[in-house]
């Protein structure tokens, strides 16, 4: 059963991407599958469907990974999305230019880990992923985040990751080889350098062949 | 009463004690739990960093011509070689305030050191480091205390933050241990055992991982925390006595620095004869330039 933060964040995903502009409607595939494992499912207006390699993904479709599955995907920027298994997430917007560089991407991480290698652009952009508990926010980087029950973890091996908490509006800056957790509710957690062993782990749990 | 002859071994002894201890004063993390810079006892784990420490403490003056003061700048760079390996080197910069006479001025002794990260268990908030200093004995000038004899310090950390106790809001209590034997290469300087603790309450950690109490932003980066050391000549003394020293004070943690203060009060003759203070800016280098001299010359990452 979802507590009232579960609510407000599905709800919110929803909204989100309600509010998603013309042109990215217009140019609904966000991305495609290039990498695949398992049975992982996409639900576009509430019909689930298998992925296979090579389908496309669009604004406000919702991505769920199996428990023996992973799922890589490039966008519409060059960014590639590696998601490990047990992932649920929502893409709620997808902006690019006309020149494919990325204007607004937002991603609804419902549980699970994703790893997300984000394409540089010239220009003033922005890549969130929201969990029920609070935000990240980046502009290049490569990085992980993890969202649980009640929390969510962010992991940054290149680039830098702004975490902000939804209740207490509180950020932290995650520098490359740093990582930090914010548990719901709170402040999110001091940033620390993550050990070698702890990067590896959330590496090969979103290694997609 | 104390001689002169007598009075200048227990400066040095003081000033010997601060300096092998110095090079590791850093802030570290096992989990969730970050230990902050500690400024009179080492912090517990490698790291790249680089700060700055001002100590001053009231000497007991033993007549005129003798110290009646201590004022010490001291600079540490740290360089991880490896994730759990690292190297640190510090210079101190001593004035020592004579009873009517004026303050001379002068370097210490080189210091350098090497540290091992032995165990972090990051579940329980709990690290333990071995470490080796060296004191390069006729490197600093001896009107202010740097002693013509080296030094080899063997080294013992323990840290150990409450956070995975079911301890409600005391979870923010950690606790930090050292323990070293530094060990002189002639006499007459002695081997000196050195003890210390610290106590620490990080509300970071209260705010973050125990309860949102929504506190003032200032507050928000504090964590008080008090610091004891203990010193005390081991074997032939040469005339250096034993000294204790306790630090209460707070710290402030910003993103990738912080800054620090302590009142220095002496809990014995030999160590002062009043209210000292001491302050340190630390900057984390792995913070700020992380792709570069921020992070450990070999690593598997």
């Amino acid at each position: 059963m979802m507590d009232r933060r579960e609510i407000l964040f599905v709800a919110g995903a929803a909204a989100s991407s309600l509010f998603v502009p013309l042109p990215a409607l217009a140019d609904a595939a966000a991305g495609s599958v290039v990498g695949l494992r398992g049975q992982c499912l996409i639900e576009r207006q509430g019909h689930p469907s298998p992925l296979k390699m090579g389908d496309a993904v669009a604004v406000s479709d919702t991505i769920e990974v199996p428990a023996d599955g992973k799922l890589k995907l490039r966008m519409s920027d060059g960014s590639v999305i590696s998601l490990a298994s047990g992932t649920k997430m929502t893409v709620a917007a997808y902006q690019t230019g006309a020149g494919g560089q990325r204007q607004n991407a937002q991603l609804s991480l419902g549980e699970g880990l994703l790893r997300a290698v984000v394409s540089p652009v010239d220009h003033p952009s922005t890549f969130e992923v929201s969990t029920a508990v609070g935000t990240a926010a980046v502009r290049s980087t490569d990085w992980f985040i993890e969202a649980k029950s009640g929390s969510a973890q962010v992991g940054v091996l290149t680039g830098s990751v702004s975490l902000t908490s939804s209740a207490t509006g509180r950020a932290v800056t995650i520098p490359s080889r740093w990582g930090a957790r914010l548990e719901s509710g709170r402040d999110p957690v001091q940033a620390r350098v993550w050990s070698p062993d702890e990067f590896q782990a959330v590496i090969s749990r979103t290694d997609v062949p | 009463m104390i001689g002169k002859a007598v009075a200048m071994p227990c400066l040095a002894i003081l000033i010997a004690s601060a300096a092998s201890v110095g090079p590791a004063d850093a802030y570290t993390a096992s989990g969730d739990r970050t230990f902050p810079a500690t400024l009179i006892l080492p912090q517990i784990a490698p790291g790249d960093e680089f700060y700055l420490n001002y100590n001053m403490l009231p000497l007991t003056s033993h007549g005129p011509g003798s110290p009646d003061r201590s004022n010490t700048f001291t600079a540490t760079l740290g360089k991880t070689i490896t994730d759990r390996l690292g190297l640190y080197i510090e210079e101190s910069y001593d004035g020592i305030g004579r009873s009517g006479a004026g303050t001379q001025w002068g370097w210490q002794n080189i210091d350098a050191a090497i540290k091992y990260l032995a165990v972090n268990d990051i579940d329980h908030e709990f690290i333990m480091s071995l470490g080796l200093d060296r004191e390069t004995g006729g490197t600093g000038t001896t009107r202010i205390g740097a002693s013509p004899s080296g030094a080899t310090t063997p080294q013992l950390f323990f840290g150990k933050g409450l956070g995975d106790l079911d301890v409600g809001y005391l979870r923010p209590f950690a606790v930090t241990t050292f323990s070293a034997v530094q060990l002189a290469d002639t006499a007459p300087r002695p081997n000196v055992v050195n003890n210390g603790f610290s106590v620490q309450y990080s509300i970071p950690y209260l705010e973050s991982k125990v309860q949102n109490l929504e506190l003032p932003d200032l507050i928000r980066g504090l964590t008080p925390m008090t610091e004891v050391l203990f010193t005390a000549p081991a074997g032939r003394s040469y005339g250096t006595r034993a000294t204790a020293l306790i630090a209460p004070g707070v710290s402030y943690a910003g993103e990738g620095w912080e800054f620090a203060v302590e009142a220095q009060l002496p809990a014995t003759r030999a160590t002062g004869s009043g209210i000292g203070v001491t302050a340190q800016l630390h900057i984390a280098l792995d913070f700020f330039f992380s792709d570069s001299i921020g992070k450990p010359l070999f690593s598997s990452q």
